[in-house]
């Protein structure tokens, strides 16, 4: 009797096993991805369809139910559709999400650093079918916009808004420090920041004109970087900055600032700051006086520090290239279909509302004061513009916007420089070219990883 | 600190001695307690902080912010994590008493071939460095559908874990076999006098390897970040706390409240329990 | 410590003189039913992930195309052309140095003291455990905030001595002395299982040793420490495999010191600063599951587990001499 339950208890557990090892061979098998993969562009709804919709995008707070809205317009087409909108969710948790073979209907980037890895290795559906059979014409948006939405001519992403970056300034700590107006190039920047930073009696800061400290807020390479002129790849796809006088240059600036602050001063200063989307934010307490930032700032501003009198411009460019200025870095938001979506006929139209429809862009624009990315809603009578946000549409139509090189490399290349920047400011890379050198080594390398190929 | 020459000297020498001695030690040992406690207490006093006080030069609250913890729970869904973490925990701890008990069993109470063998390889696997058999379990695991669930980090526990095999067996193996003799004399099978025999007897043992469990899952970073970071909804606790600040813009004063709800249910275990938690502790240590 | 485990061994007597081939098979079947789930989730979990990682090594592997073989092309990398692996190795190795060494060190001491103090032992001893129990996680954040540069206590109050603190965690200089001594804060496992050891020296051993004259010193190092050093060889070992997979607390301490909108989420602030708490396996992490070069990643790995096989090589040994130690006695 007992032997037999032994027994049976054995056959259990051989079961067990064999079911184990069945699933995995089965596991291994099977291809991740579903149904978003195919050849032609998937069948848009019908009214009526009952279709649940996620969505992931990074809003937060503030600005979560705005976007919310302006998806949710999308009932008006389609009453049925349900449209479960997921916020926080950042880059890395979107590329997770579609390696993982869990990928939203819609994703939703604030950011086209990743864009390049995502459109070379497949994890965004091409778009093209969808252009084609609709009949969309893509002349509506304009072409530095267009350039930042595709990779290597193949279109993965719609924009969706777009960002530009400009420069802020405090217009009481002006007035007290007797300026008038905005710096228009690093000459001015310098002696504008020196005059308005004011020291603590034990010599530490209490407020800095300008914070020169990178990475910090929107003190990140590529925001600066068109303010130089300073390109990331040369002609042959690889990065060359150490044979770039604009980058050599650019650094040198920074340096010069850190300098007159001092690196450990400028260090503790900026560990007292608050985060960047908080209501401690450095400008917003009055610590700094000038910061380059988007124009999604005013925003910020107008609801977290009403009281904060400032004024905004085009960013000071580089003495060696005046003509770079009304120029900007711009990168925008950026919306897609992921491999393996459930539902890709419905993400499209819900894409298409989101990247052409005149009135939800109008609608977006004034709630997250993020630039339309069409030419019809950036001069509709509806959008809200004033003297704070004006200079970035200025920008915006100025044809002289620089974006971010899409590569397949996602944001390596910014980390690649970030950590130099880190160790330049601090002192510890004192030959500039030698550093840019490494820098490239490290970016190059990543590119080669990637390149093999595909 | 001169016992040495203590039969050389007058008596009262040696007491005054002896008396410092003990002063030196105990005022040694109390420094120690508050090196240890201060931090928990800068967290606590922090967390009820009004926020511009947080990020002052003060020490002390001025007004006292008991309110932060309710924010704390009204910024975040700390509720859903809270629930996360207790699923991943409770879970994980169930799962070793299902599948630890009898490998241990078979480990200390019964003789076979391959024993040692594979008595090495659980040691082998409990130093094991998580991240050297990541690659292929996430691939595995995105292949199934799972990531971005708690399965990938609750399943394992229903089939091996080796740390609580290992200290289960050590346990096991003070419990003298004479019993399970007696008990298999009487025409107990030996799944009987596992369960009516040695889980009874080993009962602190086994609590002790539970709380481990559960510490362990509860304080896991690294697992989670790895196959629910992809999706919010799945987080536990230690995974949201980290990304805390950044995603819910919160200030200083409400992450140190978020950090002590984080710390408190392990402190309350221990408290609850902290006997079978020392005793568990000698017995990772290796038998000399 | 070994006066407390009592014996395990029964009487050969009480056993069967002669070996019944049915209660054999049965006790066969016995084992194979208790032991079948552990080996097969050893099988899933570690056996064929091990193999696997290995065969991943000699490929390019990004989740989403198949994997495509290219020989050792990702060792080459890894030794030639790859930055910053070379950065996360140092970092580790400097780990597995200091943090073994200050780790025990430390343990010991405390446990020392705990060891002689005569009354409030269980309070102090309580005091110095909670804090190993404390979330990793939460306990970086607690210590990235204690010790900020600008309104952190700890320099507030080496402020009041009149010293100028260091900016800790902003400092690549400070970060991994300052994860050191949050590392040290939450030692206290490794100091109970010492003190247990002490208390386990038998008192005449003590006794004697005074009798003959010997001294404090001597008398720790001639009663003491022979017979804890096994207890501090495994203090040793663990902490030699801790520092080599240190991950929570540097990839934490990382991004939140660097004052980053996304705190674990941004892979262009983790390491911060200046790679200096960019350890091997967060560097690992961030390859294979940021980049998702996977298999980049796998050789990382096949790297990182000869080196903790060694490691654990030591332990295993010696577990292996305790328990033939134990059937001998």
């Amino acid at each position: 009797m007992r032997t037999t339950i032994t027994a049976w208890r054995l056959r259990r557990g051989m079961t067990l096993v064999s079911a184990a090892s069945v699933l995995l061979l089965t596991a291994c098998s099977a291809a991740a991805g579903g149904s978003g993969d195919g050849d032609g562009p998937a069948a848009a709804p019908n009214k009526d369809d009952k279709i649940s919709l996620v969505v992931y995008s990074k809003f937060t707070n503030r600005e979560y139910p705005v976007v919310s809205a302006g998806l949710n317009r999308l009932k008006a087409k389609f009453p049925n559709i349900e449209i479960k909108h997921e916020g926080s969710q950042d880059d890395d948790k979107l590329t997770q999400s579609i390696r993982g073979g869990n990928p939203p209907d819609v994703a939703i980037s604030f950011f086209t650093d990743n864009l390049g890895a995502w459109c070379s290795n497949g994890s965004f559906v091409d778009l093209k079918p969808y252009i084609d059979r609709d009949k969309v014409d893509l002349n509506v948006i304009p072409e530095a916009v267009r350039s930042y939405t595709e990779f290597r001519g193949k279109r993965c992403a719609m924009p969706m808004l777009a960002d530009v970056y400009g420069f802020f300034y405090n217009k009481d700590m002006f007035a007290a420090a007797g300026l008038s107006a905005p710096p228009k190039n690093t000459t001015e920047l310098f002696d504008h920041a020196k005059r308005l930073t004011q020291l603590n009696p034990d010599g530490s800061i209490r407020v800095a004109g300008f914070l020169p400290t990178m990475p910090f807020y929107n003190n990140q390479a590529q925001i600066w970087a068109p303010n130089w002129d300073a390109r990331w790849l040369g002609p042959d796809g690889k990065s060359n900055l150490a044979a770039s006088a604009e980058w050599k240059e650019m650094f040198t600036f920074q340096k010069k600032l850190i300098d007159f602050y001092g690196h450990d001063r400028l260090a503790k200063f900026k560990a007292g700051l608050g985060d960047e989307y908080s209501e401690d934010h450095a400008f917003h307490r009055g610590k700094i006086a000038m910061m380059f930032d988007g124009e999604y700032r005013t925003a910020f501003l107008k609801e977290q520090a009403p009281n904060v009198k400032y004024g905004t411009a085009s960013p000071p460019v580089s003495d060696s290239k005046p003509n770079r200025y009304g120029g900007a870095f711009t990168t925008g938001t950026i919306i897609a279909i992921p491999k393996g979506a459930k539902n890709p006929g419905a993400a499209w139209e819900l894409i298409k509302q989101m990247s052409l429809d005149t009135d939800t862009l109008v609608e977006l624009g004034n709630g997250l004061k993020n630039v339309p990315s069409t030419m019809a809603a950036l001069r509709d009578p509806r959008l809200e513009v004033d003297e704070n946000y004006r200079p970035f549409l200025t920008m915006f139509d100025g044809g002289k916007l620089l974006p971010n090189p899409t590569t397949p490399i996602g944001d390596a290349h910014l980390k690649a420089v970030n950590d130099f920047a880190e160790r330049w400011q601090a002192g510890r890379e004192p030959d500039l070219e030698a550093g840019l050198r490494k820098v490239d080594a490290q970016i190059n390398d990543e590119l080669a990883q990637k390149g093999g190929g595909r | 600190m001169t016992a040495t020459l203590t039969h050389t000297r007058p008596v009262r020498r040696q007491r005054w001695d002896r008396r410092l001695q003990w002063v030196a030690v105990h005022s040694l040992g109390v420094a120690l307690g508050i090196m240890f406690t201060l931090p928990v207490v800068f967290v606590l006093l922090t967390a009820v902080m009004a926020s511009d006080q947080a990020m002052s030069s003060s020490l002390w609250p001025t007004q006292w912010r008991f309110d932060n913890f309710v924010k704390v729970f009204e910024r975040a869904p700390m509720l859903d994590y809270l629930v996360n973490s207790f699923t991943y925990s409770l879970l994980a701890t169930a799962g070793i008493l299902l599948s630890a008990i009898p490998a241990a069993y078979a480990l200390s109470k019964i003789r076979w071939r391959g024993q040692n063998v594979f008595f090495m390889l659980t040691v082998a696997a409990m130093m094991l460095p998580p991240q050297v058999v990541t690659v292929p379990l996430y691939d595995l695991w995105v292949r199934l559908g799972l990531t971005g669930t708690l399965v990938p980090l609750i399943a394992p526990y229903f089939l091996f874990d080796a740390f609580s095999v290992f200290l289960l067996r050590q346990f096991f193996l003070t419990i003298p076999r004479d019993y399970i003799e007696a008990a298999k004399i009487d025409g107990c099978s030996e799944f009987q006098a596992m369960v009516r025999v040695l889980v009874p007897m080993a009962k602190p043992g086994i609590a002790a390897t539970m709380m481990f469990c559960f510490l362990y899952t509860w304080n896991d970073y690294f697992g989670p970040l790895l196959y629910t970071g992809e999706n919010r909804d799945s987080w536990p606790l230690s995974l949201a706390l980290a990304s805390f600040r950044g995603m819910h813009h919160v200030e200083w004063n409400l992450t140190m409240a978020a950090t002590a709800v984080v710390m408190a249910p392990a402190i309350v275990l221990f408290v609850f329990a902290q006997k079978s938690f020392v005793r568990g502790i000698t017995f990772t240590g290796v038998k000399g | 410590m070994t006066a407390t485990v009592p014996r395990t061994r029964v009487n050969a007597a009480a056993r069967p003189a002669r070996k019944v081939p049915r209660r054999d098979r049965r006790r066969r079947l016995t084992v194979l039913a208790f032991m079948a789930p552990a080996v097969l989730g050893f099988v899933v979990f570690f056996g064929y992930p091990l193999l696997a990682t290995v065969y991943y090594s000699f490929t390019r592997y990004d989740l989403v195309n198949e994997p495509e073989w290219i020989g050792l092309g990702n060792y080459i990398r890894m030794f030639t052309s790859e930055p910053l692996v070379a950065v996360a190795a140092w970092n580790t190795l400097w780990l597995v140095v200091v943090l073994t060494l200050t780790r025990v060190l430390f343990a010991l001491g405390v446990a020392l003291v705990i060891a002689r103090l005569k009354s409030g032992v269980g309070l102090i001893r309580t005091l110095c455990y909670l804090p190993a129990l404390a979330p990793p996680a939460a306990a970086t954040l607690a210590f990235v905030f204690m010790f900020n540069p600008e309104f952190g206590p700890v320099n507030r109050f080496l402020r009041l001595l009149g010293i100028d603190g260091g900016l800790w965690f902003n400092d690549p200089a400070m970060s991994k002395p300052a994860l050191t001594l949050l590392v040290l804060w939450g030692s206290g496992e490794l100091m109970i299982i010492i003190l247990a050891a002490l208390l386990d020296v038998p008192v005449s051993q003590y006794e004697a040793a005074e009798l003959d004259g010997a001294g404090p010193i001597r008398r720790f190092r001639h009663v003491t420490l022979p017979s804890i050093s096994p207890v501090l060889l495994f203090g040793v070992v663990n902490s030699i495999i801790f520092a080599l997979q240190f991950f929570t607390q540097a990839i934490v301490a990382g991004g939140v010191a660097s004052g980053s909108a996304d705190v674990a989420g941004n892979t262009k602030y983790i390491g911060s600063p200046e790679n200096s708490t960019l350890t091997y396996p967060v560097w690992l992490y961030v390859q294979g599951f940021r980049y998702f070069n996977m298999g980049y990643a796998a050789a990382m790995a096949v790297l990182l587990f000869v080196v903790s096989f060694a490691f654990t090589a030591v332990l295993v040994h010696q577990l292996r001499r305790a328990s033939s130690a134990e059937e001998n006695a």
